[in-house]
């Protein structure tokens, strides 16, 4: 482990104390999690990070003695919380001073009305009711929640129902609140919530937090200190600032989501490296970055001027052939013509006059807020919706006049959980489900499957039982079961959701393979980066409308405008934009760090 | 439960207990009473408690639509499965001969069946799962138990969401599961009950982490309800009218003989 930042005041006491701590879960080889040796005093509010499976969660389960008490396994070392042994303490109780709260939502609210979930843990105490109201009514207040009071949860939105959660571990007012990837399931304004609600509880409540999460760029600047773990083990420990900037590239490659501004500093100054002191200040945030690379330019102009430029004329060329593709268009396979939808169980109108057209060949990113519409539309595309008025036309069929059955012939739709469709006990008979029901000839399927279980790297998995196979596989498997009928138009919906930034990108390669292979992709995310890194086209939608719908460079462009409906473009895109009126002409604006550099390889070379 | 509909009228403010009553009473009628004219009208008096609960009544139209083909299975049951004594011909199908008895006892089976749906279906509209709870461990079940049906009726909307998001997921690839021929469908049904199975199993185990966390085992027996069912004079009222209208018109019915 390197440690990175020395602070220590000495006379603050410990409250978290872990040592030599390695833990097996039950029936598992491998150790979740190796030698850690964690000290976390209080007030500290701590930010945890790494892939799936580096030993996050298990630590969070570690702090409230969920491990061993609920999990058994085999637990070394000690973990004392405010001075308790874990192993020697009920969960009940810890969990009174370490509040613990979950990444899905829906599965942690348990009762029918938001003040019951709010009221819950302190029922369990056995507080009296009066004292029990007044706390509810308190927190109900804090959270603004007043008006939700009497509502279930489930009718809330993510986001909604995250800070539910969040306010019901606030109830219990424990000393130490961990929070296990609280935004991994919300979409950005759900995320922007639950960030401001944690803001405003850490400034007025001086306990201690440690909050998991794949999002350092929105949580870095809120936090003390940041861990990140890999493989069980803690390998970076100080302040977020020294480790963002200083390992940004080191963390690239573990396989997170660095924040574009550090990273592009780092990556510039690797280029640059003779000429430029290694001591220079790196910067974290769009600001910073701004006035770093005004105040450094300079540096790199000799730098770019002798560097070799061939490679980075011949990446600007082949990114300029992508872009143009936009514009040659193929003919529309799908056609929405002044659609409107309303969901008849509630009366609520989903689309409102949409009108889209997607082409042979386009690889198109929908993006938008939860209940904007983007799923809605998208289960238009392949029959599983019917719109309200107008038409949609798939592959020229009308699909209130056509069965379902030819319609997914053509479009092929990905649901995110791939635990919700897989059922069989063998792969191979997944992938025969889709073929069988749409009675597709033998010899086609034989040929079709080949083709798709070498393009996904399903060889080995075939005899496999789908339901023990990591979440990764279980994802491929879900794709290749529907690939085998052989669509010529794919749909992801959310393919990344709880996913690390590793593993999104896996997926998302896949579809670019399948994409190059001539597919039609349409995928809906939330991930800005993977808009900007593999859509050629984007649509945004807002209150059931498309609002944009241009390439990625057209529509991060518009910040203002997205910022208004809480999207946000790449942060390298909005530093570019920045610089721009300062006399950084670009003829493109980046969408991510590698384009950024090779764009400035280009002008600073002509100057 | 998962459809509690909020409100202050009449029959909210009952204690579920007093609820739990009526529906007993409802059950002695609806053993006494085969009379199809009086249940219909018992039937029609159900309905008319969801205007007072302030419940629009379309809002329940799937409900009210849906018994029609159940009357209708229980009349043709009637008609073709259960012997009558005494049949009085009223026509034929072909030549099987249909008996009046058969269609009014295959009426009143119905409209019995309509009562509870009915009835049921309004105590879960007007009773928060935390009355519920409440009224339970009033009635001396442990508070362990009591919470659990709870956490269980809370769960059945999530539950029903999921199903229907596996089953448009099986639709996308071509399972016909909402074909008409029932073997065909009960067959591409497997693919929705296994992953709701395991999606369930999941929830369950995921919720035992969420219960440890929220100190769920901290002292169940001290545990405390912030909402406490109380007898208030209007459960008093209503419980000794619902058992003299029972008691009344079972006697009525059983005095004058028009059990039919």
């Amino acid at each position: 482990m390197e440690n990175l930042s020395q602070t220590g005041n000495k006379n603050n006491e410990y409250i978290i104390e872990i040592e030599n701590v390695s833990y097996k879960y039950p029936g598992s080889d491998k150790r979740a999690l190796r030698n850690i040796n964690l000290k976390i005093k209080r007030g500290e509010i701590v930010l945890v990070t790494g892939r799936n499976g580096a030993g996050k969660s298990t630590l969070c389960y570690l702090l409230n003695g969920l491990i061993p008490h609920f999990f058994g396994g085999e637990l070394e070392g000690t973990v004392k919380i405010l001075g308790m042994d874990t192993k020697e303490t009920p969960v009940s109780y810890l969990s009174t001073k370490v509040g613990l709260l979950f990444s899905e939502p829906s599965s942690q609210l348990l009762t029918s009305s938001v003040e019951d979930e709010i009221a819950f843990p302190l029922e369990n105490l056995g507080l009296p009711p009066e004292e029990i109201d007044h706390i509810v009514n308190k927190i109900l207040e804090l959270f603004e929640l007043m008006k939700y009071r009497k509502h279930p949860p489930y009718a809330l939105s993510g986001g909604e129902q995250q800070l539910v959660a969040l306010a019901t571990v606030l109830s219990m007012n424990p000393e130490i609140y961990v929070l296990d990837e609280p935004t991994s399931v919300l979409d950005p304004i759900g995320t922007i919530q639950v960030i401001e609600m944690f803001r405003t509880i850490a400034r007025m409540y001086n306990k201690t937090f440690i909050i998991v999460e794949h999002k350092l760029e929105e949580f870095a600047l809120l936090t003390t200190r940041l861990i990140v773990m890999d493989n069980g083990q803690i390998v970076y420990d100080g302040s977020p600032y020294e480790i963002l900037t200083k390992k940004a590239i080191e963390l690239e490659n573990l396989g997170l989501e660095v924040p574009q501004i550090p990273l592009f500093a780092q990556k510039l100054l690797d280029k640059c490296r003779q000429g430029v002191e290694s001591s220079l200040k790196l910067p974290l945030t769009i600001e910073e970055g701004f006035e770093w690379f005004l105040s450094n330019i300079y540096r790199f102009r000799s730098c770019f001027n002798s560097l070799l430029s061939g490679e980075i004329a011949v990446n600007v060329a082949k990114e300029k052939s992508l872009e143009e593709h936009v514009q040659v268009r193929g003919e529309p396979v799908i056609e929405v013509d002044h659609v409107t939808f309303i969901y008849p169980s509630t009366n609520t109108i989903a689309l409102k006059d949409v009108s889209l057209k997607v082409y042979r060949g386009d690889f198109i990113a929908i993006i938008g807020h939860n209940g904007s519409g983007k799923t809605t539309l998208a289960k238009h595309l392949n029959g599983l919706l019917k719109p309200t008025k107008g038409v949609v036309k798939i592959f020229g069929m009308d699909t209130r006049k056509t069965p379902m059955i030819e319609l997914i012939k053509h479009v092929g739709y990905v649901f995110q959980d791939p635990d919700k469709q897989l059922f069989t006990a063998k792969v191979i008979k997944e992938l025969e489900f889709g073929p069988k029901n749409l009675k597709l000839p033998q010899d086609s399927i034989n040929k079709i499957f080949e083709k798709v279980i070498n393009e996904l790297g399903l060889k080995d998995l075939l005899n496999e039982n789908p339901f023990f196979l990591s979440r990764g596989d279980r994802q491929r498997v879900a794709i290749a079961s529907i690939l085998t009928m052989d669509p010529e138009v794919l749909i992801f919906d959310e393919p990344t959701t709880g996913q690390d930034p590793k593993g999104r990108r896996e997926i998302m390669e896949v579809a670019k393979k399948l994409h190059k292979g001539g597919k039609t992709i349409i995928f809906i995310t939330h991930d800005m980066h993977l808009v900007a890194e593999y859509a050629q086209r984007v649509i945004v939608m807002h209150g059931g409308r498309i609002i944009m719908d241009s390439t990625p460079r057209n529509v991060f462009k518009m910040v203002d405008e997205l910022k208004k409906i809480k999207l946000k473009p790449p942060s390298i895109t909005e530093l570019f934009l920045k610089l721009e009126p300062q006399g950084l002409k670009v003829d493109k604006i980046p969408l991510t760090v590698e384009e950024a550099i090779n764009i400035l390889g280009e002008i600073l070379k002509g100057d | 439960m998962s459809e509690y509909y909020p409100g202050t009228s009449i029959i909210h403010r009952l204690d579920p207990r007093t609820k739990f009553l009526i529906f007993i009473c409802l059950m002695l009628i609806a053993v006494f009473i085969m009379n199809p004219l009086i249940l219909l009208g018992i039937d029609i008096a159900i309905l008319l408690l969801y205007v007072v609960a302030g419940i629009p009544l379309h809002r329940v139209k799937g409900m009210i639509l849906g018994v029609i083909p159940v009357i209708i299975m229980f009349v043709i049951l009637n008609i073709f499965v259960i012997p009558v004594k005494n049949p009085t011909i009223i026509g034929y199908i072909g030549s099987y001969p249909i008996a009046w008895e058969s269609i009014r006892a295959g009426l009143s089976g119905g409209l019995r069946f309509a009562i509870f749906v009915f009835f049921s279906r309004l105590l879960t509209m007007t009773t928060s799962i935390g009355e519920l709870v409440s009224a339970l461990t009033k009635l001396k079940m442990p508070a362990e138990a009591a919470v659990a049906i709870g956490i269980g009726f809370s769960s059945v909307s999530i539950l029903i969401e999921q199903i229907n998001t596996i089953k448009e997921a099986q639709m996308s690839r071509g399972a016909p599961v909402e074909s008409r021929n029932p073997i065909t469908k009960a067959k591409a049904l497997i693919s929705v009950i296994v992953p709701s199975i395991y999606l369930t199993i999941l929830r369950g185990l995921s919720i035992a982490k969420v219960l440890e966390s929220r100190a769920f085992t901290y002292n169940p027996s001290k545990r405390t309800f912030r909402k406490i069912v109380k007898f208030t004079k209007l459960d008093y009222i209503v419980i000794a009218i619902s058992i003299g209208a029972t008691l009344i018109l079972i006697i009525i019915t059983k005095f004058y003989h028009i059990t039919y």
